[in-house]
């Protein structure tokens, strides 16, 4: 019980979070606030038992994105105490299609019942033998992918010399 | 060797003459080369076509030589065919059309010798395939070869009228050809058009087991004989061929005298089958025949060139041969047809004989030539009285036929009309001969001097037919399976008689003493006015009238039907399709969130759609 | 650690959905590209936490290693798209979204 009522606590603060990233008007605390989201995420993960996904988390996430995009602010906004906001002629349709995405996906997650659900333990171990044994070819995919995504960061924001 | 491979002869050495010719740019400019080259595929032609018609004339009945290949195929069925076919009818015409044509081209061997070796070389290839098309018109299989070979001898006709091009009157001369025939062609098009719509072919025989409606018969008849009015030059659109004079006179004597303008009596010959069902036609045919024959000789009688005179004669005499089919008689204008060839096409070398010593188309410019050139003046008579329909002459024989046949069947006032033409007609020839032979010399008379032996020889080949074609009668008679032997009869004699009183009223009229006495000036005022009336200026300027007024205002209506309608519904839609583009690109915002909008919506939409 | 029952099951995936609306919030209302990433990184997260959530429920490795392969995806869209934005500053002097807007119609 009281760890149901933890994670809602935590859900609570992933979805806080999460809203106040969108709604900030400074562009660094909305990077900031959406890094507080992932993080909760994160021990959400550890919660339900996914420690290692929680450790990717924080590893890619919190310590990757949003160090890229802190970057990539202070990059392109030098002025840091820019406003972005939200703007007004935009808010409310914007809010009317978040609320009827939210209320299409709600009613229908409850209007489903689930039954069972196990307390199996799945160890990093066994996931690291799936990913090297079972998904090893999606694995080596993924990792061309990286690859070439980093190289074309660096040719698409390469500065050209003339 | 058969005489499949005789008719390919006959057709095929003047193409290959003409498409070397016109293709080997060497050859042709070389005048010797050229004319060398036409004359033997000509000679060819010739003698295949002699070897052909003996086999089918003087009693002897030869199979017809018919080879035809598929043309058109389409839809499992083939449109029509192309390919060589000589009948008694054809043969005939064949010899004529190879004869004059060699004839005339070795007489111009001499007539143009003078000019650049580069234009005798283009005169030639042009001989060539006018022989190839004339040739090719009358072996024609069907009526859709003919027309063909039509527009073809068109074409050349066009070719050789336009010969002196660089002189600004020979192009006029030669568009005018080409224009009216050409309007009157629009009749042979569509006649072929309605003929095949009803019987299927382009046969000029009606296929066994189908009938031709008489009314559809007429339209056909009708519209063919519309194409015959413009190429064998039947008023009023007979405008054409005094000026297609501007071409050199050998031109004027095959294709505008002897051949061209006979392809639309042979056109006529060979649909007779259609043209028999067609009583309204052939009546009229006889009275618009017989009004040209007359009207033709008024005119000639006026006219001071040479060429002039021979031209409008040129259309009386077709006037006779279009009114002798007119009467259901296919026999006597064929006949009058070949005889015809010869004599107009030796009257017309030996003026161009007489033109080449005087440097002058003028009668006034000729005279006093008899002593200076004998043989062209001999053979200007002989034309001459074969023309007037002298006793014994082959015109003699062939106009008696027809002045019968109009008798025969009953058309009394184009049988009066036909003899007084024949009188005019013996009236102007032997003012032409007179004032050309005879009296005082004039200046240009002085110098004249007889024309070389290349250019004599056709001429007394031409000549010896002119006199003898008339023993023919009989071969053409059993050609067409009739029995038309020659009697001598009351239209006969009267017809002759008012023959030899024109040649008498002429004699009178422009001997050289009376003439010295009146010169030139010997047309009353009174006359003058005819003159006027008849030339060729009221009829070109209805002409004129009827381009400008009713040819040029359909076309107006036409071309603003067709800015106004035809084109604003097409720019209409164009119109339309712009302004909906217009609208619907604003559809692309260019803007992310819009385009998650129409996810969102779209995300809606499906669920809508899986709840209902 | 807690077992992913059917009630857990459902809050979080009703935690998921609601993360999922604040991304399209932020996707529809941001006009800035960064913020706009944003909103598309909360969007994924609710995603991954979706898979995490039925990959627990079911038990088994399949679902984790999956959630590691869509995160490290959107690592890679992250670091492509933010070099987007750097090409646009530069060429635009802006990183609004109205300012990549020249394909409208």
């Amino acid at each position: 019980m009281i760890a149901m009522i933890a994670l809602s606590l935590i859900a609570l603060c992933v979805v806080s979070a999460g809203l106040f990233a969108v709604r900030s008007t400074n562009l660094v605390h909305s990077v900031l606030w959406l890094a507080v989201s992932l993080a909760g995420t994160s021990a959400l993960y550890l919660m339900v038992g996914a420690s290692f996904l929680s450790a990717i988390q924080i590893i890619l996430y919190t310590g990757g994105v949003i160090t890229l995009m802190l970057f990539g602010v202070m990059l392109t906004d030098r002025n840091e105490t820019t406003k972005i906001g939200n703007p007004s002629e935009r808010k409310r349709l914007g809010a009317v299609s978040a609320l009827a995405v939210f209320a299409l996906i709600a009613s229908a997650v409850s209007s489903m019942s689930f039954t069972g659900g196990g307390s199996t333990i799945v160890h990093t171990k066994a996931i690291g033998q799936a990913l090297l044994t079972e998904h090893l070819l999606a694995f080596e995919a993924l990792s061309i992918l990286l690859l070439a995504a980093m190289l074309a960061a660096i040719v698409v924001a390469r500065r050209r010399d003339p | 060797m058969s005489h499949q491979t005789l008719a390919l002869f006959v057709l095929l050495s003047p193409l290959v003459a003409a498409v070397v010719l016109f293709i080997v740019a060497p050859l042709r400019v070389r005048g010797p080369v050229s004319a060398g080259i036409t004359i033997a595929s000509t000679a060819i032609s010739l003698g295949a076509s002699v070897m052909l018609a003996m086999a089918r004339m003087f009693g002897q009945s030869a199979p017809n030589v018919d080879i035809q290949a598929a043309w058109l195929p389409g839809g499992g069925k083939v449109l029509s065919t192309v390919g060589v076919y000589v009948d008694p009818v054809a043969a005939p015409m064949m010899v004529v059309v190879a004869l004059v044509a060699l004839c005339v081209q070795v007489y111009s061997l001499g007539y143009l010798g003078h000019e650049p070796s580069r234009d005798r070389g283009r005169y030639f290839a042009y001989h060539a395939l006018f022989a190839f098309s004339m040739l090719g018109l009358v072996m024609a299989p069907n009526l859709l070869q003919l027309f063909l070979c039509w527009e073809l001898v068109g074409l050349a006709s066009y070719l050789l009228i336009g010969y002196y091009w660089t002189k600004p009157s020979a192009g006029q001369a030669a568009l005018k050809a080409f224009w009216v025939t050409k309007f009157a062609d629009m009749g042979l098009m569509l006649g072929l058009m309605v003929l095949f719509v009803k019987t299927g072919g382009f046969d000029w025989t009606v296929p066994p087991g189908q009938v031709l409606m008489t009314a559809d018969a007429e339209v056909i008849a009708g519209l063919l004989f519309l194409a015959v009015v413009g190429k064998s030059a039947q008023f009023p659109m007979h405008i054409w061929l005094p000026d297609a004079m501007e071409g050199p006179t050998p031109v004027s004597a095959l294709l505008h005298a002897a051949t061209m303008v006979a392809a639309g009596v042979y056109l006529i010959v060979r649909a007779y089958p259609i043209f028999s069902l067609a009583p309204t036609v052939l009546t009229f045919m006889v009275y618009l025949g017989a009004f040209t024959a007359l009207f033709a000789a008024i005119v000639a009688v006026f006219q001071d060139d040479i060429k002039k005179v021979l031209a409008f004669s040129t259309c009386s005499q077709l006037g006779y041969m279009v009114a002798a089919l007119g009467t259901g008689s296919m026999v006597s204008g064929y006949f009058h047809l070949t005889t015809h060839a010869f004599f107009k096409a030796l009257l017309f070398l030996t003026a161009g004989s007489l033109i080449h010593a005087v440097h002058s188309n003028s009668l006034h410019d000729m005279g006093g030539l008899w002593k200076k050139m004998k043989p062209t003046g001999v053979l200007l008579i002989i034309g001459s009285l074969a023309l007037a329909g002298f006793p014994m002459t082959s015109g003699f024989f062939s106009k008696d036929l027809i002045l019968e046949e109009l008798l025969h069947a009953g058309h009394i006032v184009p049988l009066i009309a036909a003899i007084a033409a024949a009188g005019l007609t013996a009236f102007y020839m032997t003012r032409v001969v007179m004032l050309s032979l005879f009296g005082a010399p004039s200046e240009a008379a002085e110098h004249a001097h007889e024309s070389p032996a290349v250019m004599l020889a056709p001429m007394a080949l031409l000549g010896a037919l002119a006199l003898v074609g008339g023993l023919l009668h009989g071969d053409f008679a059993k050609m067409a399976g009739a029995e038309a032997a020659f009697h001598i009869t009351p239209v006969g004699i009267i017809a002759t008689a008012t023959g030899l009183t024109g040649i008498a009223a002429g004699l009178w009229r422009f001997s050289p003493g009376k003439r010295a006495a009146v010169g030139s000036q010997w047309v009353s005022a009174p006359m003058r006015f005819v003159t006027w009336l008849t030339g060729n200026a009221p009829v070109d300027r209805a002409f004129a009238l009827f381009y400008r007024r009713v040819m040029l205002t359909a076309a107006a209506g036409v071309a603003w039907f067709d800015r106004y309608i035809i084109d604003a519904l097409i720019n209409l839609s164009g119109w339309a399709v712009l302004k909906g583009a217009e609208r619907f690109r604003r559809l692309q915002t260019g803007r992310p969130a819009d385009y998650i909008y129409a996810v969102i919506a779209g995300l809606i939409a499906l669920t809508a759609m899986g709840v209902m | 650690m807690i077992a992913v029952n059917a009630e857990v099951l459902q809050l979080l995936l009703l935690l998921s959905a609601a993360l999922f609306s604040l991304g399209v919030y932020g996707v529809l209302t941001r006009k800035n590209i960064i913020g706009l990433l944003i909103g598309l990184e909360l969007m994924a997260n609710a995603v991954n936490i979706n898979l995490v959530a039925f990959a627990r429920h079911q038990g088994g490795t399949a679902g984790q290693v999956f959630t590691l392969f869509t995160i490290a995806l959107t690592v890679a869209e992250v670091a492509v798209g933010l070099a987007l934005v750097i090409l646009l500053h530069r060429s635009r002097r802006s990183t609004e979204t109205d300012a990549a807007a020249q394909l409208h119609g």
